[in-house]
């Protein structure tokens, strides 16, 4: 049987007029990376404060056993998040922020954070006001890493990294933190960043989750061929949910075609999730 | 009893220069004044009403001793807490910054995300941000307050063995350790009458969407000027005036007046107001619908909290 981290049954969140979340169901399994993927103003936020008891909303929502809402506290127990702007206070000191997370959080492990920034720059004795902002990233993922929480949530973690963190943080997450015993949520615009260690990935538009799915599963749904000469009426027959040319030549994206059907048409590839993402959100793809 | 530990420390530590720096400046200014008053003054010059002509406080110490020895030791007494009371007049605007900024701060720098990132209930956040500035930073102020008087005690014995005047009369420790707990006993009262302005400033801190000093002005002062406009009465204006200390008019009433001498002094302001202050609190229906409002003001701001993000 499948082990559910987080369960939404009807899940919605409206601001005056304004429904941020239009009553949606979803289910994160344990051991997974999900990759949430939706354009500002979605509701991606949204849809993650509700799972780590940041604020209110309507329909059922189970976390790991616990209504968020209520009970956000024992929750966080389990979970781990960092939000999307840097939040760390800028008044402490780095290894204050220690002292004090290894005194709330009953799975904080020290040495494994000491152990993460000893690979950084970040100085233990600093402010945190006196770091830049890459320091200031690390030291928070340092300190996320070293919770061994069920589920970690994060929303727009490398934002303002130069390229080589953002490559170490996703490989010393996959190879140091994930297990089947763990669930990461993750947003981010870097698409390209993540593909290569999500399992699972969620379409947001508007409020509404467009599309959920596997990873593989995702990447076989979508094909895109570039249409031989000739055989244009033929492609447009079979639907392509976009089209473009290239170098005069037609380029069609194809859903839920059998790959072998394609390959008669021309040279066929696989699409890259920001592709499919793109092609989704255009309407589509639906 | 870890978790509360650690939020303390963090409230102290997030505060040092209100809850630490503040006094321990302050008193260290006033042990610069004294001693370089002293230095500098060295002999002074008093007709004393007895007509003995006193050139310095070894002198007038000698003086007073041999003329109302049980007079001694409160006038010391009183002395100390004279000179150590400019550490005070920080106090209060200690208390109202610390309250009025606590959970303004932590949503202004966005802090607040990463403190709920951990397993610590908002209750538990909000009692701690009140508890800190209302008992454990008076606690640091009289901790200061009393290693300063120690010094002072030294420094004058030394003075005034010097100056060839009864030095051990400068360590009254007996009375200097009962005015430290007597006055942490008048504070204890002055708080509960003063909980429900103080926790109307946790409050604001928690919803102020910005200048949260306008706010925590603004609309009980409005509301004095409602009343006084419409209704030609001022009974909240009074009611503020009271639970900021004017309830303590009703102790004066009650005990002595005729003052001769330190040590009356020393009893009506320090031991024997205490009792009378206690009973005044405990029997106040006041004091009792104000704490009640605190509590109010405190559950809403815990209720803030647990919304706000």
């Amino acid at each position: 049987m499948t082990e559910y981290v987080v369960e939404a049954r009807g899940l919605s969140k409206s601001f005056g007029d304004f429904h941020a979340l239009k009553s949606v169901d979803f289910s994160l399994p344990l051991g997974r990376i999900v990759g949430v993927i939706g354009a500002n103003g979605a509701g991606k936020t949204t849809m993650l404060n509700a799972i780590l008891g940041l604020s209110s909303y309507e329909g059922s929502l189970n976390v790991l056993g616990h209504d968020p809402s209520k009970e956000r506290d024992a929750l966080m127990k389990d979970v781990c998040f960092i939000a999307d702007v840097a939040t760390l206070p800028k008044w402490m000191r780095v290894v204050e922020v220690l002292d004090y997370v290894e005194a709330v959080h009953p799975r904080f492990d020290r040495a494994k954070a000491l152990d993460f920034l000893s690979r950084t720059n970040v100085p233990l004795d600093k402010k945190i006001r006196a770091l830049s902002k890459g320091m200031t990233v690390q030291l928070h993922l340092a300190v996320v890493m070293s919770i061994d929480a069920k589920l970690l949530v994060l929303d727009e973690p490398t934002l303002g990294l130069d390229i080589i963190f953002r490559k170490q943080f996703y490989q010393s997450l996959l190879e140091e933190y994930f297990d089947e015993d763990r669930t990461v949520v993750i947003t981010t615009h870097q698409v390209e960043e993540i593909e290569h260690i999500l399992t699972d990935v969620m379409f947001i538009k508007d409020g509404e989750i467009v599309l959920e799915a596997e990873m593989d599963e995702l990447t076989q749904l979508f094909i895109e061929v570039m249409v031989d000469q000739g055989k244009e009426e033929e492609a447009l027959a079979l639907k392509p949910i976009s089209r473009s040319s290239t170098f005069g030549k037609s380029t069609c994206v194809y859903k839920n075609i059998d790959r072998e059907t394609l390959a008669k048409l021309g040279e066929t590839r696989r699409l890259g999730l920001a592709d499919i993402f793109v092609a989704t959100m255009t309407g589509e793809g639906q | 009893m870890n978790i509360f530990k650690a939020l303390v420390k963090r409230e102290i530590l997030d505060g040092k220069s209100f809850y630490i720096r503040t006094p321990a400046i302050l008193a260290s200014l006033t042990v610069i004044l004294l001693v370089l008053s002293t230095l500098i003054m060295g002999e002074i010059h008093l007709d004393t009403s007895n007509g003995g002509d006193v050139k310095n406080i070894g002198e007038g110490m000698a003086l007073l001793q041999e003329k109302e020895p049980e007079e001694v030791s409160s006038a010391v007494t009183l002395m100390y807490w004279g000179i150590t009371m400019l550490t005070w007049f920080a106090f209060p605007f200690v208390i109202f910054f610390s309250l009025l900024g606590t959970l303004y701060e932590e949503r202004r720098d966005r802090s607040i995300m990463f403190w709920k990132s951990m397993p610590v209930a908002d209750w538990q956040e909000v009692l701690v941000k009140l508890f800190v500035p209302l008992v454990v930073a008076p606690l640091i102020f009289l901790g200061v307050t009393i290693a300063t008087q120690l010094v002072i005690s030294v420094f004058m014995g030394i003075v005034v063995l010097f100056q060839g005047g009864p030095a051990l009369e400068m360590f009254p420790l007996g009375l200097m350790f009962t005015s430290w707990f007597i006055l942490l006993g008048h504070y204890l009262m002055g708080m509960l009458w003063a909980l429900p302005l103080l926790a109307w400033l946790l409050l604001v801190s928690a919803f102020a969407g910005r200048m949260p000093f306008l706010w925590a002005i603004l609309p009980p002062f409005v509301l004095v000027a409602i009343e006084g406009i419409f209704f030609k009465s001022y009974s909240i204006a009074k009611w503020i005036a009271i639970h900021m200390g004017g309830w303590r008019e009703a102790i004066e009433d009650r005990i002595a007046h005729n003052i001769d001498g330190p040590r009356d002094l020393f009893n009506m302001i320090i031991s024997a107001g205490l009792t009378e202050s206690v009973a005044i609190t405990f029997s106040s229906v006041n004091m009792w619908a104000g704490l009640l409002i605190a509590v109010g003001f405190v559950y809403a701001a815990i209720e803030m909290r647990k919304r706000a993000i």
